[in-house]
Formats: structure tokens, C-alpha cells, sequence
């Protein structure tokens, strides 16, 4: 059976005979409008004006990204697919309508209803995709367009058969108008490519990859290939040339092209969610491939069967291979044959060990290794005196600096010793790569500031990495692994929620130290809404990853009083704080503070830090900190 | 303008490419405004002793002057219209650096061995196990930062990873905080300068970075001055905070120690007026003894040379380097521009415009960056008057005799801390910088003192940005959102300017 006909329990349930709609090929984008089915039984059914009011006024309610709206007008439009183009029309004008930010939800939108109806959808919406696209997308913002980006890179195989969702014209079209030539999958490789454009691709994978991870936690495979399309992505952030930007494309390309034709994972049973509290605003999910697999519609709520049949079910990971594939190894093996990611610089962290062949060394070779140069820099003779570092002996720093040091990162310039464990210390260095690439990625659309400077503890103990002495230095650990940890507290802090209060879902509320709003969910598990990234004190509530930033960077008095316990979580994300003082650093002059001196420099009830005043401090509702005094704990002597 | 101005424009925007022999640079300085690109085409190329990566576009702007270096040779494609440019054989100190590098390295190894307790076979004897610690002093635009920056960079790029910590004692300079700023950091990657506002590298920032150098990791204290003359006692004491700081660094990782130290000074060390001698040769000593000196370069000044032989030569190697003449003699609205600059990056980050015609590719960096997070966006807060408490140190003007002790000295004034009412007319808080403190350690109680405020370490800086004298409130920028209620503050004599 065709995957893409209307079922005939529907037409039953209807309650009269659609005909079957004209099975649309997948280049039969260009057919232009059907004629409308016969009317049916229903509110509408004689009106298509009542319905284009209906359906153009509930657009309008559209101005978030919220999934239940977009799940209704969805529900609407599979209802009344006889007059799929009205709902076209009204979809189009919407867009060409409303300000950019709200641009996005309506194209998830009509990303839904395409995945979800794609006959006849899709094709009513193909005349027009392609300009509307393009013209959406020189308007709307950089985090805007990479969601734009991410959802076209569903349609190429949103289909329910797994081809282009508009068919492979418009595909190419819209591509090609974002990308330039390059984005054209199919033409050939005399066009250029760009970085964002291979980014965009790279993401896609690496999102379908996480979402397949998701079910499959435990799969080292899987986290190693997603390891190597992290670095890949690093490698191509931080800037390759225009022909391996090509093989790197091409070779992704060709892995996702095989994999998305030839696997066939065992399917994956959808839950339908609980209906949603109807007046509130969750954001609708990052496009999926497909929708069939996780149905938008709560089913028991439909008194008609599910609209599509059952068709196939792929999950998300159908683009990638499954696990132990040797797809994306090869893919690698490839890359560094072709010079791309050179035998020394490939990216490491996962599967390395197929990927390249890293001696066993023992475990002091670093030594020896060190003990080596340490040696052949005592052989020459250089005197620290004015006339001997004025004699030219210039061949020596060309040795130690490039010579002997040709592996370079692409992507920093630094370099590394041609040795066992200057390749241990490529690997790491690119792991830090990685780590804060990937930390980049999670902090897109953030403003950025200028952090607090590290306190004197934390300055003293704790050695920046030291590139790989070879030594282990005990408790002292890398930067690439704090920013690991720093990712690890921030996705924690993220993941915290607060439970919105019955009766508050519409609430709009914001939070007081960034003064934006925060972001309700439905959670699906637990059934009900909560606020995410969100933490309560004293019945306000904050981001939590505003609030423990602030809490990082309060006195820990104050961190006491009004932190609790979020305080400990949020130890280093700016390490300011707690400044030690081990003693005083040269005499300082005793006894001043009992001299009447200090009664002229201290202005009497202002209180500061080296009264030792214990003080209560709260945000107030404009984000300032009002302090109040409390009695004192302790007075200059 | 008229057409034949126009065309004249563009054609200065046209890349023009730069064939550079083993050891030469291409020398360039940027006007306010102006903005470089740089593409190594073929060859190896390095700024300040970091290495520039082959096809990637560099950018340079704020008021950067540099040289690029080749020990090799290079072709190099320049995209801007820098106010001036050549290139120039003249390389000798860079003879000198490699020759320094490598003499610091069989210190540095030794060191290490040493500290391992493994057995030294042979090689010179007179290296001494001792990691370098060095102190560079030179006289006006003698291109004592360029010698510190090269050796720092030369160290971390060694196979060995050593991390040296670069001391910036020069208030003026500001190092990767703001202008009288003195302050101390690791370097683990080599530090990339591409604007003359970030002079030493840029301190961490909640941006994401790809090289490590673009998130130093500073320990700051505060002079509060630009001039070495204004309170040299209290410089002599924050110097010797910071040395005390480093040492306790070392303590608690011996290996760390064998990368050594490079102490960046100001000019004012090494010359001025006859009358302040003595107080150059304090502040010298504060260095040396601070941070357990063991070779001082001299750079281009012969007076002061045997002056430090005379002074030094008995307990540590002094040695004379040639001034670079690349060394740029710098207008004297210069100092001030940078010093708004500065300031100006230290909360909003960077900007340029790229040069007209250019389109920056997606790989482009800036010292080392996607061009993406430049911008930084600090936080305005509203505080009461209570809140904060703001010290300065020692300021006659505003501590009338009347209000010292009985029987105190001047030296007393000079270093004695005095809190600040913003609520008189003519605080002379609007538009100061502060330097917020660190907190006393949550210790024993008994271990706090007055001057506590002279020797806590800096968390950063705010600007005052408007008073409320009625509301008894200030508004304060600061580079990350932050609770001020029981905070202290220093205010120095540096001022905002809104640009
Ligand atoms: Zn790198
Ligand atoms: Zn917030």
C-alpha cells in the first residue's frame, strides 16, 4: 500500500467517499493545486470562508513557538484536507505577515503539517516554499536561520518515503539560495562550499546521532561517532580550506545517503502525550524527520482513526549507522588519507583506536622522551651574556620551534613534537578543542561578559593544564576537563525546574536578574508544566544559571543568606569569591584601627566588609540588591 | 568626495602580498579605526613570537602596531590600509630572543631534572638548576612588552609545554585587566595581540574560545594609578602581593616552577627625572625580591645597564639585549586613547570594521577568535549607597591633616585607607573606576586588619556610572551581573570616559 494515501478507515469515518488523492511522485511538485474534494459532513463544510476565518484567525494566536498551537492548527488543517489550500494561503500570508522573530514558529508549523499530511500538503505547499524560504531567511536573525537551516536539512529526506519533502527541485532551490552552489546536493564538486553550510550538516547529523543515543545511552559506538562528528565540527569551525571542506561533505553526504537507504532499526513504539493544559505556551520540538514515529496528535482525543497508516516506522537515527557500522571510521579513514584531517591530527577521543595506530608506550616514555630533549638543549652553548645572545645560531629555534614540532592544530596554530606523546598531546589538545566547541554550540544566542577574575585560592591551586609534562599532577587538572565540568553544571543547571503553580500556566513570568522570560514545558513523564532552567527562592523565581551565577559572584555571607544551597553547585562557573588571605603580605601597621584615625576614616553607620557586618540582601523587582543591616556580628576591636 | 579620490580609496583596499626572506618582518601600525587583514599564503609567520596560521584570515585592529616575523620565509597577502608599512632585515633582537629561549630552556630542563631528582649527564655547568625568573626593564618604547611577549610565547611553544607566568608590573599597561592593574598570569598557549587594547592577551570571558591564551586566567591587584610616582609605596606593596601570590603558586606545584617567570615592567623603571631615582631603584628591588629574580635584561640603555651590574651582578645575571627597531615612538594622545580602550574592552569586548571591499570569511579570528563573540555585554546594576563600601588609599587631597592621627607620618597617609561617602558632593565617585575585592578569607576573625583592603586580591572592575545623591543609590557597571550588598571597593584615580 501506498504509505502516503489517505487510509480508507478515515474516509469511512468522514462519513463519505474522498476520493483518493492523486499520488504525488516525488519530483510531482510542480501539479500545482488539486480540485477540492466534495464537501463533507462538518462545521465547515459548505463554507470555505467560515473555514479560511476560522483558520486565519486562530494563525494569528501563533506569535510563539508553542506546540500545542501548532499541534491544533495541525489537528485542523488533517481535518479539513479538503481544503488544504485555504490552509495554504493562510499559512503563506501568515508568514509574509508577521515580524521575523515569529517567523520561525510558523514555519514549524508548516513543517508539521507537510511531515504529518504530506498528502496533500506538501504539494500545495511547494509553489511557494522555495521564495518564501529565502525571503524568510535574509530577514530573520543568525539563531533563527540555523533552526531555519536545521529544518531544511529534514526536508531532504522528510518524505514518507524518505525523499525530499517538496521534491528535489525546491530542495536544491532553497539550498542553493542559503549555501550558494555548494548546498546543491546533487551537482558536482566544482562548486564551492561553505563552512556554515557543512556546519549545518554536521549539526543535523550530530542531532540525529544524539537523539538515536537517547535510546541507546549505553552505545559506545554510537557516542564514539558522535564524538568524531563533534570534532569534525570543531575542525570545520575553526576553519579548513575550501577542498576539504568538500571531502569532508562529500564524505558525509555519502555516509548519510547509504545509511538513511539501507538501515532499518527495529521500530520504536510511540507514546502518545497527555493532552496539553489548553492556554499555555510550550515551544513546539526541533523539527524531526519524521513525524509518524512519535505521533503529534494525542490519539484517544481524535474520534477518528490516526490519520496516517502504518507506515514504517524510522526512528531518527535511520541517517546514520547504527552502531559498530564502520561507516563513519571509514569515513575518517578517508578524511586522513586525503590529508584532510592529517594521520597525526585526526581527531581523537573516540574510536582511536581503529582509527589510527597509537603505539602501546610505556609508561614513562614521556620521560625518556623529555630526558631526550632535555639532553640535546644542554648540548649547545649559549652564555647569558649580552655579546653571546646577540650571535646569530638561529637554525637552533627553527629545530626546537617548527622542525622538530611539525604537527600543527589547524585550528589554534600550535604545535607538536613529532614523538609518541606529542601526538598524546594533540589528542588532548584537541579534546579541549572539542570540549569548548562544544560549549560554544550550547551557548549560542547568550550574551557573553567578561568574567570575574579568579580568586587567589583558586589561582594559586589550580594549574592551568600543562599541555602533558607527562607527570601526573595529582589533583590539579586540565582546562579541557573544567570545561567539561562547566559544561556538565551548566546542562544541570538547565535541566532544573521549577513546577508551575495550578492556575499560573498562562503566567507570564520573568526573571529578575536577566529580566527575561522564562520558558515553561510540559513535561511529558511527570504531567505537568514546569518552568525550566528555573530555581525558586523565597517564592521568586530565577534562571538557575542566572541565579548561580550571581550566587558564584555574591559574598558567601550574602551566598549564606539568600543562595543556599545552589551556592555549592555553582563553585566555579566564575571562580571569583572567597579571596585568601594567608597573612599579611608585608607589615601591615597594627595598630591603627584602635588610633582615633579611624573613627575620621570610617563614616559612622556605613557599614563595609571589614566591620564584619552581617547583612541581609534581596533582590528586589527591578534586579537591584537591597541590603538590610542586620545586627552586627563583629566590630573593629 | 570626488570620483578620483574614490578610486584612489579602493585601490589601497586591494590585498597586496608581501614576499618575506628567512628572518625579515613586515612591520604595520593601525590607525583609531583602521583595520588589517592577514593571510599567510605559503611559509611560516609569527607575531610576538605566536604563530599565525596558514590561510586563515588574522585581523588586526585598535590601534594595533606589530611586526610579522619569519624565521624562514613567507608570503603574506595584507588587506587594509595600515598608516604605515614596510618591511625591514633589522631583526637583531630577534637573534636575541631565540638566543634567550634557548638559554631559558636548559635553565627550564634543569630545573626540572632537578626538581625530579633524575641524574644530569652532562651539558654546561654554569646553567644553574634554577627555572628563569626574569625581569626586563628598558626605557620608553624600547620593546620591553614585545621581548616579554616573544619569550613567554617562545616557552609555551616549546615541546615541553612549559607554562611561564607573565607578571605585568606596568600600572599603565594595565595587563589583561585595566589601566593600574598589576597582575600575574600562567600562559599555557601563545598570547595573540591583535589590538593594542589587549596589549598582553585577553582575560577569560563567558565567550567561548579556541585558543587558550584568549582566557587567561589573571590574579589581579590594584594600584588604582597609571603613575608610578603617584604612590610608589603602595606599588612597592602590591608588588610584592603579587610575588608572594606567585610564590605560593609554585609551592603548591613545584613543576610549574621550572617554566619560570617573566616580569614585564614600566618604563619608568628604568629612566626619568634625577630625583626619582631612588624610587626606581626601589621598586626594582620590590621586583627582584618579589619574585626571586635571577636575570634581568636590560634593553637598549647602558646606563642603566651598569647600573644593574653594579647593583646586581653580584647575586643574579644581568644582561643588555639590543632595542628593537621596530619599536614604534608613540604620539603622546596615544597612552590616553589606549587607556579608554581598554577600559572600553575590558566590559564590551571588541569591534572593528573590516576594511571596505573585504568579505571576512567564516574562518576569519581575531587574536586567535571567530569574529562571532567579540561583544561583551556587561551588567548595570542600582545600588544603594550602603551597599558598597568604596576605599581609596591614601589621597591627601581628600584627607585633610585634620583627619590623620595624631603624631602620623606621611607614610602613614600615603598607605592609610579611607572610606568614601557618596553622598558629599564632589566624591569624585562619578565616572570613577573601582576595583571590587576579593573577600577577606571566612577565617579566624582575628586575623582580619584595617589594611586588609591594601592587600586582597581584585575580582574586577566596575565604573560608577551615575549617583543619586537624594535616593542615596549609584548605578555600577560591571562586566557580569553580581550581588554588591558587603562589598568593598577601591577607587584609584582612573576615570571613565564614555566613548
Ligand atoms: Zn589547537
Ligand atoms: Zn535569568
Amino acid at each position: 500500500m501506498s504509505v502516503y494515501n489517505q487510509p480508507p478507515a478515515q474516509q469511512h469515518h468522514y462519513g463519505y467517499r474522498q476520493p483518493m488523492p492523486p499520488a504525488h511522485g516525488h519530483h510531482g511538485y510542480g501539479g500545482g493545486y488539486r480540485a477540492p474534494p466534495p464537501p463533507a459532513q462538518h462545521v465547515y463544510q459548505s463554507d470555505p470562508a467560515a473555514f479560511r476565518h476560522v483558520y486565519s484567525t486562530r494563525l494569528a494566536e501563533l506569535t510563539m513557538n508553542s506546540r500545542p498551537i501548532i499541534q491544533g492548527l495541525s489537528m485542523l488543517a488533517q481535518e479539513q484536507t479538503r481544503y488544504s489550500s485555504i490552509v495554504a494561503q493562510c499559512i503563506e500570508a501568515h508568514i509574509r505577515r508577521i515580524p521575523p522573530t515569529m517567523k520561525l514558529p510558523a514555519f514549524y508549523l508548516l513543517d508539521a503539517i507537510s511531515k504529518n499530511v504530506y498528502v496533500p500538503y506538501a504539494a500545495e505547499f511547494t509553489p511557494f516554499v522555495v521564495p518564501l524560504f529565502l525571503e524568510t531567511y535574509d530577514l530573520v536573525d543568525n539563531n533563527t536561520r540555523s533552526k531555519m537551516e536545521e529544518m531544511l536539512l529534514t526536508w531532504r529526506t522528510g518524505s514518507p518515503v524518505g525523499k525530499e519533502l517538496f521534491g528535489i527541485g525546491p530542495q536544491v532551490a532553497i539550498e542553493r539560495g542559503i549555501w550558494g552552489d555548494g548546498g546543491n546536493a546533487a551537482s558536482g564538486s566544482s562548486s564551492r562550499v561553505t563552512p556554515n553550510q557543512v556546519m549545518s550538516e554536521l549539526d543535523f547529523a550530530i542531532g540525529q546521532q544524539e537523539r538515536t543515543l537517547q535510546s541507546r545511552p549505553h552505545d559506545v559506538a554510537m557516542q564514539n561517532n558522535l564524538a568524531i562528528l563533534h570534532q569534525l565540527h570543531a575542525l570545520v569551525a575553526a576553519g579548513v580550506s575550501q577542498p576539504e571542506l568538500k571531502q569532508i561533505l562529500n564524505q558525509l553526504r555519502t555516509l548519510m545517503r547509504n545509511s538513511a537507504s539501507t538501515s532499518a532499526p527495529p521500530p520504536i513504539a510511540a507514546s502518545p502525550p497527555p493532552p496539553p493544559p489548553p492556554q499555555h505556551q510550550a515551544p513546539y520540538a526541533q523539527p524531526q524527520n519524521h513525524y509518524w514515529k512519535q505521533d503529534l496528535y494525542p490519539q484517544q482525543q481524535i474520534p477518528h482513526p490516526a490519520p496516517m497508516p502504518a507506515v514504517k516506522i524510522e526512528p531518527a537515527s535511520a541517517l546514520l549507522p547504527a552502531a559498530g557500522s564502520p561507516d563513519i571510521l571509514s569515513m575518517l579513514t578517508n578524511l586522513v588519507k586525503s590529508g584532510v584531517v592529517s594521520s597525526n591530527g585526526t581527531p581523537i577521543g573516540a574510536g582511536s583506536s581503529s582509527v589510527q595506530e597509537i603505539p602501546d608506550e610505556k609508561p614513562d616514555s614521556d620521560r625518556l622522551e623529555s630526558r631526550a630533549y632535555r639532553d640535546s638543549i644542554l648540548r649547545h652553548s649559549v652564555a647569558l651574556t649580552t655579546s653571546d645572545v646577540t650571535r646569530p645560531r638561529n637554525h637552533l629555534i627553527i629545530e626546537c620551534l617548527y622542525d622538530t614540532q611539525s604537527t600543527q592544530c589547524k585550528q589554534c596554530g600550535q604545535r607538536f613534537a613529532d614523538s609518541p606523546s606529542g601526538q598524546k598531546k594533540l589528542e588532548k589538545h584537541l579534546d579541549m578543542h572539542f570540549v569548548q566547541n562544544r560549549q560554544a554550540s550550547q551557548q549560542t544566542g547568550r550574551g557573553h561578559h567578561r568574567g570575574w577574575f579568579i580568586s587567589l585560592d583558586d589561582w594559586i591551586n589550580d594549574t592551568v593544564d600543562v599541555k602533558g609534562k607527562g607527570v601526573d599532577r595529582g589533583p590539579a587538572r586540565g582546562r579541557a576537563a573544567e570545561a567539561a565540568d562547566q559544561v556538565k553544571r551548566n546542562e544541570e543547571l538547565r535541566a532544573m525546574f521549577v513546577v508551575v503553580p495550578p492556575g499560573d500556566e498562562a503566567k507570564s513570568i520573568r526573571c529578575p536578574i536577566c529580566k527575561e522570560t522564562l520558558k515553561s514545558e510540559f513535561l511529558e513523564d511527570d504531567e505537568e508544566w514546569v518552568w525550566k532552567n528555573a530555581v525558586k527562592k523565597d517564592d521568586t523565581v530565577y534562571h538557575a544559571t542566572c541565579h548561580s551565577e550571581a550566587a558564584a559572584s555574591a559574598t558567601t555571607l550574602v551566598t549564606r543568606l539568600i543562595a543556599d544551597d545552589s551556592s555549592s553547585r555553582s563553585r566555579s562557573v566564575t571562580p571569583e569569591t572567597n579571596g585568601r588571605i594567608a597573612s599579611p603580605r608585608s607589615s601591615p601597621l597594627k595598630n591603627i584601627k584602635s588610633e582615633s584615625s579611624s573613627a575620621a576614616t570610617l563614616v559612622p553607620g556605613s557599614p563595609s566588609s571589614l566591620a564584619g557586618m552581617k547583612r541581609k540582601a534581596e533582590y528586589d523587582e527591578d534586579g537591584a540588591i537591597r541590603a538590610e543591616e542586620a545586627p552586627l556580628k563583629k566590630v573593629a576591636v | 568626495m570626488s570620483d578620483h579620490m574614490d578610486v584612489a580609496d579602493d585601490a589601497a583596499f586591494e590585498p597586496k602580498v608581501w614576499d618575506l626572506g628567512p628572518e625579515t618582518e613586515y612591520r604595520f601600525e593601525l590607525d583609531p579605526g583602521m583595520c588589517l587583514v592577514i593571510v599567510v599564503l605559503r611559509g611560516n609567520a609569527e607575531i610576538f613570537g605566536a604563530e599565525l596560521v596558514e590561510g586563515k584570515q588574522h585581523v588586526f585592529a585598535g590601534e594595533c602596531k606589530a611586526a610579522v616575523y619569519t624565521w624562514k620565509g613567507c608570503s603574506i597577502e595584507v588587506t587594509g590600509r595600515p598608516s604605515t608599512e614596510y618591511t625591514s632585515d633589522e631583526t637583531l633582537p630577534m637573534t636575541a630572543y631565540a638566543n634567550l629561549h634557548i638559554a631559558f630552556e636548559q635553565m627550564r630542563v634543569k630545573a626540572l631534572a632537578h626538581l625530579r631528582g633524575s641524574p644530569i649527564p652532562d651539558g654546561p655547568s654554569r646553567v644553574t638548576s634554577e627555572s628563569p625568573r626574569v625581569l626586563v626593564l628598558g626605557p620608553e618604547n624600547s620593546g620591553k612588552t614585545s621581548a616579554c611577549k616573544v619569550l613567554v610565547n617562545y616557552a609555551a611553544r616549546s615541546r615541553m609545554g612549559w607554562v611561564p607566568v607573565l607578571v605585568n608590573t606596568d600600572p599603565r599597561e594595565g595587563g589583561w585587566a585595566v589601566p593600574g592593574a598589576i597582575t600575574a598570569a600562567p600562559v599555557a598557549a601563545p598570547i595573540t595581540t591583535p589590538s593594542a587594547s589587549l596589549p598582553l592577551g585577553a582575560a577569560a570571558s563567558s565567550a567561548p574560545t579556541i585558543n587558550p591564551s584568549n582566557a587567561l586566567l589573571p590574579l589581579v591587584y590594584c594600584y588604582g594609578h597609571t603613575d608610578v610616582q603617584r604612590n610608589h609605596l603602595l606599588l612597592d606593596r602590591v608588588i610584592r602581593n603579587l610575588g608572594a601570590s606567585v610564590g605560593d603558586r609554585f609551592e603548591a606545584n613545584p613543576e610549574a616552577r621550572s617554566s619560570g617567570v617573566v616580569v614585564d615592567t614600566p618604563s619608568t623603571f628604568a629612566a626619568g627625572p634625577a630625583n626619582t631615582a631612588s624610587v626606581r631603584s626601589k621598586l626594582i628591588r620590590a621586583c627582584v625580591d618579589a619574585f626571586k629574580i635571577n636575570v634581568i635584561l636590560v634593553i637598549g640603555h647602558e646606563k642603566l645597564n651598569i647600573e644593574m651590574q653594579r647593583t646586581y651582578g653580584s647575586q643574579l645575571t644581568v644582561v643588555k639585549i639590543p632595542k628593537s627597531g621596530g619599536v614604534v615612538e608613540l604620539d603622546p594622545s596615544y597612552r590616553d586613547r589606549i587607556l579608554n580602550m581598554q577600559l572600553h574592552t575590558y566590559f564590551y569586548g571588541e569591534s572593528f570594521t573590516p576594511p571596505p571591499g573585504l568579505k571576512l570569511r567564516s574562518n576569519a579570528v581575531y587574536g586567535g577568535e571567530a569574529l562571532s563573540d567579540l561583544v561583551l555585554s556587561p551588567a548595570s546594576t542600582t545600588v544603594g549607597f550602603e551597599e558598597l563600601a568604596v576605599w581609596q588609599i591614601g589621597e591627601k587631597s581628600l584627607a585633610p591633616s585634620s583627619a590623620l592621627p595624631v603624631g602620623a607620618t606621611r607614610t602613614v597617609s600615603e598607605m592609610q585607607p579611607i572610606l568614601i561617602d557618596p553622598s558629599k558632593p564632589g566624591s569624585g565617585l562619578l565616572n570613577a573606576v573601582l576595583a571590587l575585592l576579593a573577600l577577606p578569607a571566612d577565617g579566624d576573625e582575628r586575623e582580619r586588619y584595617d589594611e586588609e583592603v591594601l592587600d586582597l586580591g581584585v575580582v574586577g572592575f566596575l565604573v560608577v556610572t551615575a549617583i543619586d545623591i537624594p535616593r542615596r543609590k549609584m548605578t555600577i557597571l560591571s562586566p557580569s551581573p553580581m550581588v554588591f550588598a558587603g562589598r568593598t571597593a577601591i577607587r584609584g584615580s582612573v576615570e571613565w570616559q564614555e566613548q
